[in-house]
């Protein structure tokens, strides 16, 4: 079991030093197009093609560290059980409701996405889905938007 | 003026209704964010940061302070009765705490939370009310060669005392810093890192990367679980008011946990979580008992609930003097002020006498208020803690949303929010820490700014940074940290290899 642990945490930190070091060449090689100047005179790109430079080093490190390390460690897998998918639904209504928002406006949006998220973790009837997401939503609407004046899109209620 | 007079002209300042209206909307949402998982103070503060746009500077700091001492009072009420801690600081809180509760304790133990965290804050706020000003003073003396020197021990500071591998914290800060470099050049004007997106060429906002990091990730990472396992420890809360043998066994925890709390709370990446492990520590170590704690010890709840709170006190020094925030929820302060366009730093409290004293006067205030709102009003707290995690994970989730689109009134800011939000669910996953990476975020430009101009005064020479004193030395105390890391590290190996060769 130790042994299946080690590998799991040697993966987690290996892909996540990985992903860091590529990100850090992607911003070394920005910064030397946008121009790192002189030490006399440092350019635009000066701080970020250190700093990158820096994580590269460091992204390396870890995953050099890592290969190597041999003591057994406790973990569990990342998307472990079949709860994750609840994230999944939950990321793409946020994803929606970002993109909705501005044409539909904040009133229908945060209705549907309310009521989207209040029934994806089920154990409701579907008529207290309906009002609890009709009340979360005039309420906000009215707090925010009535009474702290925010300025939320009308979208297809603007008239 | 004398200090004596300047918390006078404060409290004149505080006792404006308006002000004291915020004050009490900020220490009440502080509660409520320290019982609640999921949102933690920073994540408040932003989302209140854009309802604060149309009141004056001085009534929305004191609320968004409030909001941050608040969140540690109410912390301890969970971690006493449902053995979950609301809040991070509150975390080592359970250890002793929950086993009160067990023992048909919970009054007391709630009752020395609240009156510790009470005098905590109190004492927190003296000292702040007392170094604060001769600091800033110091700091006026600041050029950039000194600036780049804090920044950079601080940033060293903050991974050096982060929860899990330093490594990782360096690297969080470094990304924090190219993160905070997207956008407009201050030199040239021309973009870095926008992708030719026009939005992106003020920077990434502040609210959408904190919520995303702290308030999204964390929903995420509570939705995986089976919603509504908490169950609230049924028993009688009574005798608030701790008994004369628990004011005996508490006073000298309290008192040493103000202390630690303040001195660590200075520190940036120390804060209200390492205070109350540290204040925690010591105590264990220093009792003449301590096979009691963890069994249940009033000095265990004691300790770390003063810490923590002193802490937050302590935390607002290096803003309010040198314009350095030392955790998240000071990164979101920082920022609130330069958006009502107050600069922090070492002329701050001079140029905003009402904002800093007014701030000062609140807490003591706050304070008060929190005690009257944390035991007399304890069964109003019980019962929002029954409140179920479905029912309130898509509230937090859309008073994120609300919170991120209203400071610029802008869709894109949901888009990175929600970035930032997967971002910080995967940091989660393959534990990395947020914190460095927002700090260096906030610091990051001040820092690009300091490093150009020190080499542009020195004509390119790194010597500036070893014949300025204050410079040389705290850079030099930043390279000590560093070197304290890798020594034991390179110990262990050369002992591995000696029992490798054996």
């Amino acid at each position: 079991m130790a042994q299946v642990d080690l590998k799991i945490v040697k993966a987690h930190d290996q892909i996540s030093s990985l992903f860091w070091l590529l990100l850090s060449i992607y911003a070394s090689i920005e910064s030397l197009r946008m121009g790192i100047g002189t030490f006399h005179k440092p350019g635009m790109g000066f701080m970020t093609f250190w700093a990158s430079v820096l994580l590269g080093t460091l992204s390396l490190a870890l995953f050099i560290q890592v290969t190597l390390k041999s003591e057994p460690a406790k973990t569990s897998p990342l998307f472990a059980g079949k709860l994750w998918k609840r994230v999944f639904l939950a990321l793409t209504a946020l994803l929606i409701y970002a993109k909705l928002m501005p044409v539909a406006g904040y009133l229908l949006s945060t209705f549907l996405l309310m009521s989207f998220l209040f029934w994806i973790v089920r154990g409701k009837k579907w008529w207290w889905v309906l009002i609890s997401s009709s009340l979360t939503t005039l309420i906000t609407y009215y707090v925010f938007s009535v009474w702290l004046k925010g300025q939320f899109p009308g979208g297809l209620f603007s008239f | 003026m004398g200090v004596f007079d300047n918390i006078l002209y404060g409290f004149q300042v505080a006792f404006d209704p308006s002000n004291l209206l915020f004050c009490f909307i900020g220490v009440v949402v502080g509660t409520l964010v320290g019982v609640l998982p999921g949102i933690g103070p920073a994540g408040a503060i932003g989302l209140l940061l854009p309802a604060t746009f149309r009141v004056s500077p001085t009534s929305g700091i004191i609320m968004l302070a409030g909001i941050y001492y608040g969140a540690m009072y109410g912390g301890s009420t969970t971690s006493i009765l449902v053995n979950i801690p609301g809040e991070a600081a509150s975390v080592v809180t359970c250890l002793d705490g929950y086993q009160m509760a067990r023992q048909g304790r919970a009054g007391p133990a709630l009752g020395i939370a609240a009156w510790g965290s009470f005098i905590a804050g109190t004492l927190s706020v003296i000292g702040l009310m007392l170094i604060a000003n001769p600091l800033a003073r110091v700091a006026l003396r600041f050029g950039p060669p000194e600036y780049f020197a804090l920044i950079c021990t601080g940033l060293i500071l903050v991974t050096y005392l982060s929860q899990g591998s330093i490594l990782k914290a360096l690297m969080m800060a470094l990304v924090g810093i190219l993160i905070g470099n997207i956008g407009l050049d201050l030199v040239n004007a021309l973009p870095r890192f926008t992708f030719g997106i026009t939005e992106l060429e003020d920077g990434v906002g502040i609210v959408p990367l904190v919520m995303g990091l702290f308030g999204i990730s964390e929903v995420l990472l509570n939705l995986e679980q089976n919603l509504d396992q908490r169950e609230i420890f049924q028993t009688r809360i009574d005798h608030l008011w701790p008994s004369l043998k628990d004011w005996a066994e508490a006073k000298w925890a309290i008192l040493r946990g103000s202390v630690i709390g303040f001195f660590l709370g200075i520190l940036p990446g120390g804060g209200a979580v390492l205070s109350s492990f540290v204040s925690y520590a010591v105590e264990k170590k220093i009792s003449k008992h301590p096979e009691k704690f963890g069994k249940g010890a009033i000095e265990g709840v004691a300790a770390p609930e003063s810490a923590n709170n002193s802490a937050t006190g302590g935390s607002l020094i290096p803003l309010v003097s040198l314009g350095i925030p030392a955790n998240p929820a000071m990164a979101m302060l920082f920022s609130a002020l330069i958006i009502y366009g107050i600069q922090p730093g070492p002329l701050f409290i001079k140029n905003n006498p009402d904002l800093f004293w007014g701030l000062v006067a609140s807490m003591y205030l706050g304070n008060g208020l929190l005690l009257l709102l944390n035991l007399p009003m304890i069964g109003i707290w019980v019962q929002v803690l029954k409140v179920p995690y479905r029912i309130l994970f898509p509230l937090i989730l859309l008073f994120c949303l609300i919170g991120a689109y209203s400071v610029n009134n802008s869709a894109f800011d949901l888009f990175l929010m929600i970035l930032f939000g997967m971002l910080g669910y995967l940091m989660k996953k393959f534990v990395y820490d947020a914190a460095p990476l927002v700090l260096a975020f906030v610091l990051g430009p001040i820092l690009e700014q300091s490093l150009r101009r020190s080499l542009m005064i020195s004509g390119g020479s790194f010597t500036i940074f070893i014949t300025r004193p204050i410079a040389c030395f705290t850079l030099g105390f930043a390279f000590l940290l560093l070197l304290s890391n890798i020594f034991p590290y390179i110990k262990k190996r050369r002992h591995e290899y000696r029992e490798f060769e054996e």
